[in-house]
């Protein structure tokens, strides 16, 4: 169990170290930042200078040297824009984010499984049939057209809830309905199929041959073993908690992290995107870790790393 | 009975702790406004010398103000604003006279020593040094912290493109100063009408911890006051009570930032909003079906433009460039792709120069036949002509490149779209460089303000070895130092036809314009620039 434990945590650490270098060497490589911060009228004689202020004229592998140094230290830089330390700027929008995508992703968890767990035990019936219908639709229709249809209904022509912003909780329904639709929508789908495929399993038939209450044999047997696959998702889901509502915010204009993201790549604030990104590479990890662990506990046979 | 007259003693307590600031809240019925915009700053700070842009150009007289003033309700001609009135004491030197009795957000009163720091070397210009036209700038690559008071890199970049030769101003008495110019120069005046010249408070720039923490919240005179600022997301301001042009007409005046244009649309036609800024022609109808709502503004002062690169590729040949310029039909995308709410500009040049305007001076006419022969001319061969461009920057500017290139490739001309990111990646020198878009705007009524400091040799065309010409830059020196003003004109006249016909730098496309959508119950008039004005003389909601 500590080798296994060891090999996720160094296999971890690598993979945020991988994605924070490939984020680094793409922000720099793709333009210059002073030139985006400055504007397209600042003279040369300035650029050189924010060049030579915040480091950008040295190498890339320098540059990133410093970067690793620092984040060793606690230090995670300063907004090119503005000189403000970005961790708590980028703190107070994590905080924004999870405002939405917690309720959202706890809504998505529930309706979904609950729905495609109802779909697979009436498995070719019309009413499965009719929750795949609606988990097909909520999975192909993107969260920017759901989100702007929800807009002009509720919003604009029934007056009844705010169009966007973050004003009160009632700004945060229409994006927490918007992104859990979309979550609801793939945990049923894979739900009702791990389920289905549980259900013709020879253990499922012992366990209804020796008398067991079928309500028994679904929840004692049917649905621990269905488990994997979906609590596979919704690990993904947890991990892309930080990062998964860029559109979403940006229809329903939620102030959060998603945001923060796309002003600062289009202004090349380098060290907020890094921050961001390590901090979104960690908590995606951090989540694919849980889900191995939590694999060892629904299937004790992959213990030890055995597959 | 000990404890009902404690009770009694908190009910009353509390009721007379509560009657007062009933009473103020029930005088002040001024309304609470929200306007929703795309962005609200590009610099995430509120210093008017750092956010030289136009997002922050909309903003900024709410809160800061000029010496001397442009009418925003008129024709953005000049007025007297924290100056009562200003005189020459010689070609380099003004003097101004301050209102009396201005109060600052903080109680203190404005005098020559705010006006002074204002334009010192601790708030603007840093160790930079005033030069005359031609000479290099020396910059501070000192690294702004948040704790300390140094200034960042690009503020003495930016205030010295402002006031290349201003060496200081000094205090005559209380209300009374003098800016001090290293060389003749006849715009003094209409650089204190320009946008970063906006006057701050000495005291709360120093007592202020950082530089930030004074950016994020300065001080000023305009009519309200800043409450907060979170950057991306919205600034809230209270109404200057003291203001000296009379109480403030809204009590909070909140702008949110709502990127998505169809959600600014949403908003408003939800009622969440009272204003919508910067809507895209096509969104007119939308806002205009609701019949509470309107659509008003129109053309700003800042003009579209085509820029040539003349060291790459076939536009090396001028024939080539002016046959680009005659082959743009600009009355159509005037008329088709702006709903005909743009107009086509009279050369790179604005209705409020006054005596500087060059009158009778047009855009290049739509010949394509001209143009035609001008390729012919030139022996083109069909070589790629590539023209980069950044996806919508500029309202519109995907559907204006998509019809230019068609127009081009009418005449012959193999011109295709590269897309980019962002403006470092329109500069880069690597790879081959022809047409780009950009915009112009003027910064105050005087040619020099607008076509020299783009294409003249401090300009950013000439620094990137896209374009230079030396006539145009000896017309330039002329225009910046001479005080004959009949010589600065033809100066002037000489390099309309430079840049814009003989040896073309760019050319002009059409006068950019802004659509804000506001309830027609709101009697509140837009103003003719980017800037937003709130003040009680524009409002009667």
């Amino acid at each position: 169990m500590l080798l296994f434990a060891t090999k996720r945590v160094a296999r971890a650490i690598l993979t945020v170290l991988i994605v924070v270098g490939c984020a680094f060497a793409a922000l720099r490589l793709s333009s210059d930042p002073a030139l985006v911060v400055l504007g397209p009228d600042a003279p040369p004689s300035a650029v050189a200078a924010f060049r030579a202020a915040w480091g950008l004229d040295q190498p890339l592998w320098q540059q990133f040297f410093y970067y690793i140094a620092g984040l060793l230290r606690g230090e995670f830089g300063r907004s090119l824009l503005n000189g403000a330390d970005v961790l708590p700027l980028v703190g107070s929008r994590v905080l924004v984010t999870l405002e939405i995508m917690i309720p959202a992703l706890a809504i998505g968890i529930l309706v979904g499984v609950s729905a495609g767990a109802y779909a697979a035990l009436r498995h070719n019936t019309p009413k499965d049939r009719l929750v795949m219908m609606g988990a097909v639709a909520g999975f192909t229709v993107p969260h920017f057209v759901l989100g702007l249809v929800l807009v002009l209904i509720f919003a604009v022509h029934l007056g009844w809830l705010p169009s966007g912003g973050n004003d009160s909780w009632r700004s945060a329904i229409l994006p927490v309905v918007t992104l859990s639709t979309g979550w609801a929508a793939v945990l049923a789908r894979f739900t009702r199929s791990s389920v289905v495929e549980v259900l013709g399993q020879p253990y499922i038939r012992t366990a209804s041959a020796k008398g067991l209450l079928w309500r028994a044999v679904i929840i004692r047997h049917a649905l621990p073993n269905a488990a994997i696959p979906v609590v596979t998702t919704i690990g993904f889901m947890v991990g892309g908690l930080l990062a998964g509502a860029v559109v979403t915010e940006s229809v329903f204009s939620w102030p959060g992290l998603g945001q923060l993201i796309v002003t600062s790549v289009a202004a090349r604030d380098v060290a907020v995107v890094q921050c961001v990104l390590l901090l979104v590479a960690t908590a995606m990890v951090l989540s694919n870790m849980t889900v191995d662990f939590l694999y060892t506990l629904l299937d004790p046979r992959l213990r030890g790393g055995r597959h | 009975m000990v404890g009902v007259e404690r009770r009694t003693f908190l009910m009353l307590a509390s009721g007379a702790a509560s009657m007062p600031r009933f009473a103020i809240a029930q005088s002040d019925t001024r309304p609470e406004i929200v306007v929703a915009v795309q962005k609200l700053v590009t610099s995430n700070t509120l210093d008017p010398v750092a956010e030289q842009s136009n997002v922050g150009e909309r903003i900024l007289n709410s809160y800061v103000e000029l010496l001397i003033g442009r009418n925003l309700q008129g024709e953005l001609e000049d007025m007297p604003q924290l100056a009562t009135s200003w005189k020459r004491i010689s070609d380099e030197i003004v003097e101004v006279s301050l209102r009396k009795g201005v109060k600052f957000h903080n109680g203190d009163e404005m005098t020559a020593e705010d006006i002074v720091f204002t334009f010192s070397a601790a708030r603007m210009f840093g160790n930079t040094t005033p030069s005359g036209w031609d000479k290099t700038i020396t910059m501070d690559t000192s690294r702004p912290t948040q704790k300390s008071k140094e200034l960042p890199t690009q503020v003495p970049a930016v205030a010295r493109r402002l006031w290349p030769s201003l060496v200081k101003v000094e205090v005559v008495d209380k209300y009374t100063c003098r800016f001090v110019n290293a060389t003749p120069d006849v715009t003094i005046e209409g650089r204190l009408t320009g946008m970063g010249s906006q006057i701050v408070n000495r005291r709360a720039f120093e007592e202020a911890a950082s530089w930030l923490d004074y950016a994020r919240k300065p001080i000023g005179t305009g009519p309200y006051k800043i409450r907060s600022f979170t950057p991306d997301v919205e600034l809230i301001f209270d109404a200057h009570d003291d203001y000296w042009g009379g109480r403030p007409p809204i009590k909070t005046l909140r702008f949110v930032q709502v990127p998505e244009v169809a959600q600014r649309v949403n908003g408003i036609r939800a009622g969440q909003y009272h204003f919508a800024c910067d809507l895209t022609p096509d969104q007119i109808v939308t806002v205009e079906s609701d019949p509470k709502l309107e659509v008003v503004g129109g053309i700003i002062p800042n003009i579209r433009l085509s820029v040539f690169d003349k060291y790459d590729t076939a536009l090396k040949d001028p024939r080539i460039r002016q046959a680009l310029t005659h082959a743009i039909d600009r009355k159509m995308i005037v008329d088709k792709l702006w709903l005909g709410r743009s107009k086509v500009p009279p050369g790179l040049q604005f209705a409020f120069y006054g005596d500087m305007l060059v009158s009778g001076w047009t855009a290049p006419e739509f010949d394509p036949a001209k143009a035609k022969a001008l390729v012919k001319e030139a022996g083109y061969k069909g070589d790629p002509i590539p023209y980069r461009l950044l996806n919508d920057y500029y309202t519109l500017q995907t559907a204006n490149a998509q019809v230019l290139t068609e127009m081009w490739q009418q005449i012959g001309l193999n011109v295709q779209i590269e897309m980019k990111e962002n403006w470092a990646q329109i500069w880069d020198p690597k790879g081959k460089r022809a047409i780009h878009d950009w915009s112009n705007s003027a910064q105050f009524n005087d040619p020099v303000s607008s076509l020299p400091t783009q294409h003249g040799p401090q300009g950013q065309q000439q620094q990137v070895h896209e374009w230079a010409n030396d006539e145009m830059n000896k017309l330039c020196g002329i225009l910046q130092t001479s005080t004959d003003k009949a010589m600065r004109k033809k100066a002037f006249e000489r390099m309309l036809v430079v840049c814009e016909r003989e040896d073309p730098a760019y050319t002009v496309l059409n006068q950019n314009a802004t659509f804000t959508a506001k309830r027609k119950s709101t009697q509140w008039k837009v103003a003719p620039d980017f800037a937003m004005d709130f003040r009680a003389s524009n409002w009667r909601g």
